[in-house]
């Protein structure tokens, strides 16, 4: 991968955000986007995407949901105990 | 040897932020000590992984499906699944492809059966014209007709929503079980039936297609 090449630098960046590159494509891709605004806007933009993603996964299920599955377990675990 | 080990350990870590490199092997060991748990009668932890399967057989049934209608008798399918499952298990370290490779299946079966159902909607392994791989855009049911709306809402996010059923639907997966559960792309291509390079790259392609839908927000 060089250092210069926007194609190159994006077809990596997935890559590049979960940590399979090796330290010296990293360093390029990194050295790329300090001279780079719209591969570095990329990167930016990927990393708030998946922020959001991960957020979303992350948080707790609607009070809703959750009462409803805890009345089924209790509900088996009742069944299964007597 | 430092510098090398230095590289090493650049090599192995996400450029994402601390908080969204939680990683895939932490939440196995979790989940694998809390089956040990629950097989071995512990009560408490029969329970919490009860409701963890529920918790990942509704967000997989409404956010890939779309179906939140289906949600609850997914749910209660895990629930049972799972349960009989504690029982006999040997590798708790594979509960969690077990898990998701089960709901996804509960849900492929849910849609085969619903025979008024049209037939470009009965599977959620189609791809769609922005992947590039030849495969035909699929839509999904409007998950607003299901019975918890606003409070699916206000969890997801309209826009967030509104990309995730805009991206094809095995990209919606790999996107689902990759970004907001957490698998790594080895438990995803288990999970799926595709390859590991095949779940990258389809995940390469959905974070762009997202990223564009997402930009603003």
């Amino acid at each position: 991968m060089k250092a210069g090449d926007c194609a190159a630098i994006l077809a990596h960046i997935s890559a590049y955000l979960d940590g399979e590159l090796e330290a010296t494509e990293c360093d390029a891709i990194e050295r790329h986007c300090r001279e780079c605004d719209s591969c570095a806007s990329v990167v930016a933009g990927l990393r708030h995407t998946v922020g959001l993603c991960r957020e979303a996964g992350s948080a707790p299920l609607p009070d809703v949901v959750r009462a409803k599955a805890r009345e089924s377990v209790k509900k088996l675990l009742a069944e299964k105990k007597s | 040897m430092a510098a090398s080990n230095r590289a090493v350990t650049k090599t192995r870590n996400s450029h994402l932020s601390p908080e969204e490199n939680d990683t895939s092997d932490t939440r196995v060991a979790e989940c694998a000590r809390l089956v040990r748990q629950a097989a071995a009668g512990d009560r408490d932890a029969m329970e919490r992984l009860l409701m963890q399967a529920q918790e990942v057989a509704f967000r997989f049934s409404f956010l890939v499906c779309g179906h939140a209608q289906d949600a609850e008798d997914v749910m209660q399918d895990a629930l049972l699944k799972t349960y009989r499952h504690i029982g006999r298990i040997r590798e708790p370290e594979h509960f969690r492809t077990w898990l998701y490779k089960t709901v996804r299946n509960t849900c492929l079966m849910k849609r085969r059966r619903r025979v008024d159902e049209p037939s470009h909607l009965l599977s959620i392994e189609q791809g769609g014209p922005a992947s590039g791989d030849g495969f035909t855009a699929v839509d999904v049911e409007d998950p607003a007709q299901g019975p918890d709306e606003a409070a699916m809402n206000t969890w997801l996010g309209e826009r967030l929503r509104a990309a995730l059923k805009a991206l094809p639907p095995s990209y919606r997966m790999i996107v689902f079980l990759r970004e907001m559960e957490g698998l790594s792309t080895r438990e995803v291509a288990k999970v799926t039936g595709i390859s590991e390079a095949n779940v990258k790259t389809r995940l390469h392609r959905a974070r762009g297609i997202l990223r564009e839908q997402l930009e603003d927000v």
